[in-house]
């Protein structure tokens, strides 16, 4: 009997995802106006559905992305490479001429906050303890004060030296992931940054792309640029690191070979702690990491996926489509930013299939 | 002689007389006669009589007109002193003449005259004042009317004192009307301040010379009381506005306190705090009532607001999930007996207000777990129960393996476990009578049927009966079948002699060493693998299961390792630094050597131990090759592929990466370092191939 109710089950499924595919499917609505040249970040705001973009073009730009608006634009000394906010009327960048600066978007104002000695790769803002913290290719990291503007001896509050080029950086809480050129992994904790928590080294063998903790807290996701991502847990129990895996995704078979594609971008849905990756194989795929499903597959993007975001209540999804010079300079297509509307179901961890009692 | 010039009347007489002797003489000489000359003579006299008469006539009435000019005079004099109210001047004393009086009271009028003149511009200067303040007072603009005050007789000094009096109080109130004004425009600006209206436009709106850059203000009652008006309104709008930013920030703190919100955050709506228990006279801080501000801490309010209600619904979803759990844990269908819809769609759109929902929920969950102790016991048994079931099917398909007598690896397990099995299977009529004692007595007491994932378990165990009976029959058929044939054989062999048995040798390596997961996953298109691995010696069929998906699916980029593996093994170290750099987006050819697939093969075992470890539903990676590539399953698989759509949700390849990486240079840079130029101050040598 339970034979019988699993295939009508399978059948049904198939059905449905036939259906599924058959009906046309959309990439979203694109943002008009958008940056010139790669995007190098986007994130939503915590507050509103603004979304905050950075690019190579030298511009961050801060869009409302419900009316598709430009609300403000910014112009830098060099690349972007990453932005993040502050609150809903602020925000922070990282530069590629060494410097950190905080914006305030409603006055046009842009305030220094100090350099580093290379391009800043990476920035993040901790809520918990008030800090900007950056990323850079000289090596460091460093923690930053935003109310002592202007003057890097007021607004600095330390620099910690890394084993090498700072390429990702994530936070949950009080706990900060640093992942490095040289696939190292350091775990801090904000309140003890003068050594890390915990020295680790990717599981994956390839350069980690990037790194993003679960909203749960409980580890992180880190992606390579050998299409796979680890899932990795801060508990250093046995029982705590047996539940870590790696899997394989971003990958294309075309003629016999297999194309591995680098994992560009990780976000995770702020509700149901399922995440999206995104390649330079132009797709992005939602997956649900306790049950090791992969969820949905949005059609496919004019070119790789350089960044994504969900908004605050999960509900929005941008996607940064935007060649990353994984190929070097070659012809590509337009940056374009898209905003999608998300779907349950596409992001709603589906329950496990219940035990079949008869086999 | 005597001197004429003394007397001149006397010489006029003597004129007179010789004019007179000298006409006599005349008219002697002339003869006229006498009544000639009498007649001229009255004629003469009655001349001169005329003449004096004139005179005497002219001087009379001069006279009279002097003494009535006097008259005049003294009226007026009489009038004015009357007018001014002092008591008249008698002037009139005995005079020398009248020439004299008419001058004296000609100047005593002339005195008189100043005096009302000055007294009158008195009179009108006082009036004027009176008016002017009067007119502000009553706020109107009247002419002044000059004449009135003049015209009116009485100028006395009583009556000017009258005035100034009037004028004085008139002043009076006037001050104090001022006073009154400038303390309600005081009031007024600091509820407009307070307020955050603009305090120029509603004074200007209630009078315009109330600006404070004109001179004089109206005073008018209107102004004040229109003024008191718009201070009673500003202060009614005060007082709603205070009560409403208290009960925002009543709320907002509440919320605070309901979400933690970190004291930073706090910080910025503190002075919409602060004044959560002020009585409207403390607030004077500018601007803090003012529709912006009470409009931001309303936003802020929402924002808390949804925040809150986005939490609680993570809290109901949590909760719900927590139900789901139990219910999975407890093989209840989720959903049965649940009067309230917890669906998720209910959650999300908040029709039904959700703290009662996370009360019903918290009910709920605690029904259900009690539900779930009291199922405890049955469910155990119903465990062991399927445990056994399972066992049987095991032991049913292992028995039906033909050469599962056969010498090999592992085969001293799979008699051990048949063993076991067998006498776990005996136990099961005296398992399924007692599951079915407690099942009974279970639903007896509760009154209702015991559903075992939404299936009546009774009806389960009766289905599983039946089927076991059917299942005997069919044995019973088979051993019947069997015999049959064992006669027929033993008749052929008695007829033809005895042949030799089909050779089964090839088949017995691809016998399941680890178990029956494997064989599960064999069976399904294991067959055919079966029949082209026996072309290959010395690979197990195992294992040439793993070659096919690996040439399939799996990354085939670790064949490079493993062919460099070949080439060390060969000694071609020149050759390995080439085949070892691999750019990450090249593609590779799937390069298929015997190194590679041992090496596979050692990947694949990794996978099947992961899998177990993790206890993942049991799927065979055959399964996963048709549903992940849809193009890549080999031609030989029975299976035609289902082109798998986006939407069904797909196992993960959780594959462990096999091989060590290697440097394609000495150091690495990201895609973004490269674009930017940017080349690290030092070159970081990693450690040489870590291959051994």
């Amino acid at each position: 009997m339970h034979f019988t109710q699993e295939y009508s089950f399978e059948f049904k499924s198939r059905i449905a995802a036939k259906i599924m595919t058959a009906a046309p499917q959309s990439t979203g609505r694109e943002l008009t106006s958008p940056p010139t040249d790669g995007i190098s970040n986007i994130r939503f705001s915590n507050h509103s559905d603004n979304l905050l973009v950075s690019s190579w073009d030298k511009s961050v730009r801060l869009y409302d992305a419900s009316a598709n608006a430009l609300r403000g634009e910014f112009m830098h000394g060099g690349a972007v490479l990453d932005c993040c906010f502050h609150d809903d009327s602020s925000g922070f960048t990282a530069c590629a001429d060494h410097t950190v600066r905080r914006l305030v978007f409603n006055q046009g104002r842009e305030d220094i906050l100090g350099r580093h000695d290379a391009p800043v790769r990476c920035i993040e803002y901790s809520y918990a303890t008030g800090q900007v913290i950056t990323g850079s290719w000289d090596k460091t990291l460093k923690c930053w004060d935003p109310r002592g503007a202007s003057g890097q001896e007021r607004s600095l509050i330390g620099t910690y030296t890394q084993p090498e080029r700072v390429y990702s950086l994530s936070l949950v809480g009080n706990r900060l992931v640093v992942a490095t050129a040289g696939r190292h992994v350091n775990v801090y904790d904000l309140r003890n940054m003068n050594q890390p928590e915990q020295r680790r080294e990717s599981s994956l063998k390839y350069q980690t792309r990037c790194v993003r903790c679960y909203p749960n807290g409980t580890g992180y996701a880190l992606s390579s640029v050998e299409g796979r991502v680890a899932m990795e847990f801060f508990d250093l129990s046995e029982a705590g690191q047996s539940k870590k895996y790696a899997f394989k995704c971003h990958r294309k078979s075309e003629a016999g070979r297999d194309i591995v594609y680098p994992v560009n971008s990780i976000a995770f849905h702020p509700i149901y702690g399922t995440f999206a990756t995104g390649g330079c194989d132009g797709y992005v795929n939602v997956w649900d990491g306790n049950n090791k499903k992969r969820l949905y597959q949005y059609p496919k993007y004019p070119t790789s996926i350089a960044a994504l975001s969900f908004s605050r209540d999960g509900r929005l999804l941008a996607v940064a489509s935007s060649y990353t010079y994984e190929e070097g300079d070659k012809p590509h297509e337009p940056d374009a930013i898209f905003v999608r509307s998300v779907n349950e179901v596409e992001v709603k961890p589906k329950p496990k299939v219940l035990p079949n009692p008869a086999t | 002689m005597y001197d004429r010039h003394i007397d001149p009347s006397l010489h006029m007489e003597t004129t007179c007389g010789s004019l007179m002797s000298e006409l006599q003489k005349i008219w002697k000489e002339v003869g006229d006669p006498d009544e000639e000359r009498d007649k001229m003579l009255f004629e003469l006299e009655q001349q001169c009589l005329d003449a004096y008469r004139r005179r005497v006539d002219q001087a009379s009435h001069c006279r009279a007109q002097l003494r009535q000019a006097i008259a005049d005079s003294e009226a007026e004099l009489a009038c004015i002193s009357a007018t001014l109210g002092e008591q008249p001047v008698h002037i009139r004393q005995s005079f020398k003449s009248l020439k004299k009086e008419l001058q004296a009271v000609m100047s005593g009028l002339e005195e008189m005259r100043r005096k009302q003149i000055e007294r009158k511009n008195q009179f009108a200067e006082v009036l004027k004042q009176i008016h002017s303040t009067s007119n502000e007072l009553r706020g109107s603009a009247e002419e002044y009317p000059y004449t009135i005050a003049t015209e009116d007789g009485d100028l006395s000094l009583n009556r000017l004192e009258d005035l100034r009096n009037q004028l004085l109080s008139l002043q009076k109130e006037k001050s104090d009307r001022q006073k009154l004004v400038l303390g309600q425009l005081n009031s007024l600006k600091s509820l407009c301040i307070v307020v955050g209206t603009d305090y120029r436009l509603i004074i200007h709106e209630i009078h315009p010379t109330l600006d404070d850059s004109c001179g004089t203000k109206s005073i008018s009652e209107d102004t004040i009381e229109r003024l008191s008006a718009t201070i009673n309104r500003l202060k009614d709008v005060k007082i709603q506005r205070l009560q409403r930013l208290q009960g925002l920030a009543t709320t907002m703190v509440e919320l605070w306190n309901l979400m933690d919100t970190p004291v930073e955050e706090q910080k910025t709506f503190q002075n919409v705090t602060k004044n959560i228990a002020a009585s409207e006279a403390e607030i004077i801080e500018p601007n803090i009532l003012s529709l912006d501000f009470i409009n931001h801490a309303e936003t802020e309010v929402l924002r808390l607001q949804e925040m809150k209600s986005s939490k609680m619904k993570e809290v109901l979803l949590k909760k719900r999930s927590v139900l789901e759990d139990i219910c999975r844990g407890a093989h209840i269908v989720v959903g049965e007996q649940i009067s309230i819809d917890f669906s998720i769609e209910t959650i999300e759109f908040g029709t039904i207000d959700p703290s009662y929902l996370l009360e019903q929920l918290e009910i709920h969950i605690s029904k259900v777990k009690e539900e779930a102790f009291s199922r405890k016991e049955i469910l155990e048994k119903v465990e062991k129960w399927l445990a056994a079931c399972e066992e049987e099917c095991w032991l049913e398909e292992y028995n039906r393996d033909d050469s599962r007598y056969n010498a090999g690896r592992g085969t001293h397990l799979m008699l051990k476990r048949a063993e076991k099995a067998r006498a776990l299977i005996s136990k099961i009529p005296g398992m399924m009578e007692t599951l079915k004692a407690k099942l009974k007595s279970w639903e007896k007491e509760r009154g209702f049927e015991f559903s075992y994932d939404g299936v009546g378990l009774l009806s389960m165990l009766e289905k599983y009966c039946v089927l076991k009976q059917q299942k005997e029959q069919e044995r019973q058929r088979q051993r019947d079948q069997k015999k049959l044939q064992g006669q027929l054989i033993a008749e052929q062999e008695a007829l033809f002699g005895s042949k030799p048995c089909p050779s089964n040798s090839g088949k017995k390596n691809y016998r399941p060493s680890t178990g029956g997961v494997t064989d599960k996953r064999l069976s399904l298109g294991g067959a055919v693998l079966r029949n082209a691995s026996t072309k290959k010696a010395g690979l197990s069929s195992h294992s040439h299961v793993k070659q096919q998906t690996s040439c399939s699916h799996n990354q085939s980029g670790f064949s490079t390792h493993s062919s460099v593996k070949n080439n060390i093994s060969g000694g071609n170290s020149s050759n390995l630094q080439s085949l070892l750099i691999r750019k990450p987006l090249s593609p590779l050819s799937p390069n298929v050597d015997s190194a590679n697939i041992q090496d596979q093969n050692v990947t694949s075992a990794e996978l099947q131990d992961m899998q177990n470890a993790y206890k993942t539903p049991v799927e065979s990676p055959m399964k996963n090759v048709s549903s992940f590539n849809e193009s890549k399953t080999p031609k030989t698989m029975p299976i035609t592929a289902l082109e798998t759509p986006p939407t069904a949700s797909i196992k993960m390849q959780t594959v462990m990466t096999p091989a060590t990486p290697f440097r394609t240079e000495d150091v690495e840079y990201s895609f973004e370092e490269r674009r930017a130029g940017f080349i690290g101050p030092k070159p970081h040598l990693k450690s040489s191939l870590p291959l051994v």
